[in-house]
């Protein structure tokens, strides 16, 4: 935690950056072509999630597409996609995939 | 650490492996395919993975990119160093 | 009892059915003699007619009143055959086999008198016909026409068994056929194959003297032993005879003899109980072949009627029915031979085969038959063809595995599942090493102990059963070497289970290798696979990555650093918060040296958590020369606001100060001033620096306000005079600066007010405002914020209105023309709004007209 690290390297272990993005808006990867964009308010170890103020994003693949190639350079966003918002949303943390602080400029 | 004590040399074992090449770019394969390239920040023993810098690949394609990155060590395949 | 001899019904109708795993087997070892032998023509001799009853009268007491059977088919009451019949096919099968492929040695089986009947019938047909090879054509249903006789082995097997499981068990495990034979009325066996009634009860008395006679520990060992010995009789038949038996050998033998025809093995075929009756005989080919006189005996057996008494038994304890049927099904085994097979079929039949048996079972009745009744048997015997000979094709590999075999493979299964789980308490003691198959095959091999001389140390399965099966069965059921399979087992599921149970408790199974660690885990609660070093600081210096990270330290711009101070500081304020309520009362004048030490303790603890707190606020680092305070950068954090106010509480007067001096001597440098400058246009700020700076208003200003109000008029002039050092123009074009701006102000304002200040430090305040009056008066047009319509221009009146209060009448003049315009506009556009809005607006500038003792009023 950061406790340890005060005066090392402030993600010692990877939970701590989770920990760096408490209060901040993040976005989750989940399993299943979703994605939540909200405020972290809190996690725990097994990466369960309370977010607030959530965007969620479900990626609804073309199925048609088989090639490969076709489907590796649409961008994900072109994909028809699927959202919804909820004002706080717990997420259980077997479905996450990745947390990231949202791309924004610092 | 119960592992991979100092003097056993670290990239012996996994978690020396894993000790050593923190702060490397590295290459992270989860089990859906997809690949993140990025610099290894830590990991943990669940291998949980911090990433910095993080780019996404999907299908080889790089679709986006992270400042920082938390990869859940349970859709991890593999990590491998670049370089 | 026409029921059971007679019918020729060697291949009963109902039998068909189960007999169908019988063809497998029949092919492999019977097939040559039985299987092309027993056609169902063939083989019907109309032994029905030959039916000796004399004997019937033991029929009431195998299956209670069955008076009737002839006419009535057999009821489905006595259906010993039912669970018998699954442990028994094998048995039966075996038997079968055996009998016939010994044909020539046991066809005698005159049996005793009761099976006399039978005897002749199933010797007859059976044996004479199909030993002599006498192979009819096939017509492809020969396997159903045998089933019958598998099913007759099978009740013989079971009386065999059946008659008394003790003695049987005992002797019949152990190879002791001659013996039984000898001893009791055995005899017959050897000859014949059935047994008689006498001879059933002279096994049986023979059996049960072994017993005492055995020096072995227990006498259990006999029951225990039986269950195992079916298999090793099956493999071994010689064993027996091996000096190995020595002690043992001695009931073995004897029975071994005696039985050997039935061996253990028909046993092995019990596997299928569907097929029990027919399978068995098949089944047992392969102890057949080794035992030929067996087979004749089978035949032989069946007709013993005595026989039929044991099964019903035997029915009752399917478990023993497989151990016991082993040794008894050796001995009696021959029974199943047709004869046998009448009795048993009609029960065995009921069970499986349905109504139809009773019809099929005696050709003689099916004359009785209407035409009806024949059609309708017709029809039934032809729809059981087909089902059979699907059943055959499916069933190939039946009984390739005897029951034995696979208890044996599950005891060594379970024996692993058991120290797997690693049942705590059981470790270290020889409980853990009792059921386990190498740990006893080890043992006798060393020459440990031989409970069991006449154990065969060449076929380990068999000696580990031995073994196993001696020791526990001490206590308890000698005689039923079956049950005490089942029990061994249960308890072992049983010590798995609680093996299990314990195992939460126990810590978690984790093996270490040079792979790291590896240790069991699910998707639910995930373990930790690799014990990662972590990294101090002191270890990261030697990383190649340490420098890089550093250097990014020191640019300032190190977003993780600052957002891991937040955490800190959180972290902190939450210690701090809770060691607070932990204080304990300060100490009284005169309180014990124990409080005192206890406050003082608390004190220091205190203070070092307050150092912690400050070391994280990096108040004191300093930022390269072209980046950002550390701390101003906390407050570009949400969090790093909200924060402020827990702050402030927990710090001393002097850090509170440095905190106000330090955040106004960067007042240009917060991001909601720098990044939040108004504009006069339509523009607005984004919602999110929108955020930011309302945040910043209700969690740092409000604190700083408050703290504000502390201070005396030399801390304020000070703060005013760092301001003047600032972008002074900057700040003011922002909300929070010029907030910042009319906190200070009012502050000297309320102090001039409360008759506060020296005089010297009303001078020094003079003249600090005077600076900063000429700092700001060129900016002073260009601060309000959007349009005259937009009305967000509060604010920025009650920092004119602050200003116009300590300046002079010079500075008020300045002031006027500074910002007449928008006073102008905001006039002209009040009389164009709703009462309210108008008055609003009007009021938003009094706050300023009237500071410099003006009104609205005067311009309309």
């Amino acid at each position: 935690m950061a406790e340890a690290g005060d005066e090392g390297n402030p993600v010692s272990e990877p939970l701590d950056l989770v920990r760096l993005l408490l209060d901040e808006v993040v976005c989750v990867k989940l399993r299943g072509d979703r994605e939540l964009k909200g405020r972290l308010h809190a996690y725990d170890s097994h990466c369960n999630l309370v977010l607030g103020e959530v965007e969620e994003t479900i990626y609804v693949a073309d199925e048609e597409d088989d090639d490969d190639e076709i489907k590796a350079s649409r961008h994900p966003l072109l994909h028809s996609t699927v959202s919804r918002k909820s004002e706080m949303l717990f997420v259980r943390g077997d479905s996450v995939v990745l947390i990231s602080p949202q791309s924004r400029a610092y | 650490m119960e592992n991979g004590t100092p003097t056993q040399g670290e990239g012996k074992d996994p978690a020396g492996f894993l000790s050593e090449i923190i702060g490397n770019p590295v290459t992270v394969k989860l089990n859906s395919g997809v690949v993140y390239k990025g610099e290894l920040q830590s990991v943990d023993g669940y291998m949980n993975i911090a990433l910095e810098k993080t780019d996404e690949y999907v299908n080889g394609v790089k679709r986006r990119n992270y400042g920082d990155a938390f990869v859940r060590g349970n859709n991890v395949m593999y990590i491998s160093a670049d370089s | 009892m026409s029921s059971f001899g007679f019918d020729s019904t060697r291949h009963n109708p109902a039998a068909t059915g189960f007999s169908q795993a019988h063809n497998p087997f029949a092919g492999l070892s019977n097939r040559d003699d039985d299987g092309d032998a027993l056609e169902f023509e063939d083989t019907y001799d109309g032994l029905g007619d030959q039916l000796d009853e004399t004997d019937d009268v033991f029929n009431n007491d195998t299956f209670g009143d069955t008076s009737g059977l002839t006419s009535a088919p057999v009821g489905k009451d006595f259906d010993f055959f039912g669970q018998t019949a699954k442990v028994a096919n094998a048995i039966e099968e075996e038997h079968v086999r055996f009998q016939r492929q010994q044909p020539a040695s046991k066809v005698v089986q005159p049996a005793a008198q009761t099976f006399a009947r039978i005897p002749t019938e199933a010797p007859v047909s059976r044996y004479a016909p199909q030993p002599v090879a006498y192979k009819p054509a096939r017509t492809g249903y020969e396997k159903y026409s045998q089933e019958p006789v598998a099913e007759l082995q099978v009740d013989a097997a079971l009386w065999g068994v059946a008659p008394k499981k003790q003695p049987t068990p005992a002797a019949a495990p152990a190879p002791a056929p001659a013996p039984a034979q000898a001893s009791s009325s055995t005899p017959a066996p050897p000859g014949r194959k059935m047994m008689s009634l006498e001879e059933v009860e002279a096994q049986m008395r023979a059996q049960s003297k072994k017993p005492a006679q055995q020096a072995t520990p227990s006498p259990a060992p006999q029951p225990q032993i039986q269950p195992q010995i079916p298999h090793d009789n099956g493999y071994q038949f010689a064993q027996p005879a091996q000096p190995q038996a020595a002690g043992p050998a001695d009931h073995l033998r004897p029975k071994e003899q005696s039985f050997h025809p039935g061996h253990g093995h028909p046993v092995t075929i019990l596997q299928r109980p569907q097929s029990k009756h027919t399978p068995p005989a098949q089944p047992l080919v392969q102890q057949p072949v080794t035992q030929p006189a067996l087979h004749q005996r089978l035949p032989q057996q069946p007709s013993g009627p005595a026989q039929p008494v044991q099964p019903t038994q035997i029915l009752q304890n399917p478990n023993r029915l497989s151990g016991d049927a082993a040794k008894f099904g050796l001995h009696s085994h021959p029974t199943p031979p047709i004869p046998g097979n009448f009795p048993a079929h009609p029960s065995h039949r009921q069970q499986g085969s349905f109504s139809r048996q009773p019809l099929a079972n005696h050709s003689a009745q099916l004359s009785q038959l209407t035409e009806e009744e024949k059609m309708a048997y017709m029809d039934q015997e032809a729809k059981r063809a087909k089902r059979n000979h699907k059943i055959f094709l499916m069933s190939r590999d039946n009984g390739i595995m005897t029951p034995q075999d696979k208890n044996f493979v599950t005891r060594i299964q379970l024996q692993q599942l058991v120290s797997a789980t690693g049942n705590p308490n059981e470790h270290g003691t020889d409980e853990s090493l009792a059921e386990d198959f190498y740990y006893q095959v080890h043992n006798q091999i060393q020459g440990g102990q031989r409970q069991h001389p006449s154990q065969p140390l060449s076929n380990f399965a068999q000696t580990y059963l031995y073994q196993t099966g001696s020791r526990q069965g001490g206590l308890r059921r000698h005689n039923r070497g079956p049950e005490n399979h089942m029990q061994r087992m249960e308890q072992q599921v049983q010590r798995a289970v609680e093996a299990a149970k314990n195992k939460p408790k126990n810590k978690q199974l984790v093996i270490e290798g040079s792979l790291g660690k590896i240790s069991f885990s699910n998707a639910k609660t995930p373990k930790p696979l690799l014990n990662i070093k972590r990294h101090d600081s002191s270890s990261e210096a030697h990383r190649p990555s340490s420098s890089h990270r550093n250097a990014h330290a020191f640019h300032g711009t190190d977003k993780k650093g600052e957002l891991r101070s937040i955490e800190t500081i959180y972290s902190t304020l939450m210690k701090m918060e809770d060691h607070d309520r932990l204080m304990p009362p300060p100490p009284s004048g005169d309180a014990d040296t124990e409080a005192v030490q206890r406050f003082v303790a608390w004190s220091n603890d205190a203070q070092a958590l307050n150092k912690k707190l400050w070391k994280a606020l990096r108040v004191h680092d300093h930022p390269g020369p072209d980046n950002i305070h550390p701390f101003i950068a906390l407050l570009s954090y949400a969090k790093g606001k909200k924060a402020m106010q827990r702050i402030f509480r927990h710090s001393t007067q002097e850090q509170r100060t440095t905190i106000l001096t330090l955040i106004v001597v960067n007042l240009d440098n917060l991001d909601v001033v720098r990044n939040a400058q108004v504009t006069t246009g339509e523009m607005q700020l984004n919602s999110a620096m929108r955020e930011k700076v309302e945040l910043f208003s209700v969690a740092v200003m409000s604190t700083l306000f408050t703290f504000m109000n502390e201070l005396d008029l030399d801390l304020v002039a000070g703060v005013l005079g760092l301001v003047c050092t600032r972008n002074v123009g900057l700040i003011a074009r922002s909300k929070i600066g010029v907030s910042m701006l009319t906190m200070i102000l009012s502050r000297a304002e309320i102090i001039k007010h409360g008759g506060g200040g020296s005089e010297q430090s009303w001078r020094a305040w003079d003249a600090t405002y005077s600076q900063f009056f000429d700092l700001i008066e060129p900016s002073l047009p260009h601060i309000f914020p959007g349009t005259v319509h937009s009305g967000e221009d509060v604010y920025v009146w009650q920092l004119l209105a602050a200003i116009g209060i300590g300046a002079g009448p010079d500075q008020q003049q300045r002031l006027v023309l500074a910002v007449k315009d928008r006073v102008m506009d905001t006039v002209s556009l009040s009389k164009t709004l709703p009462q309210d809005l108008a008055s609003q607006r009007l009021q938003n500038v009094n706050l300023f007209m009237r500071s410099i003792g003006l009104d609205v009023e005067l311009l309309q």
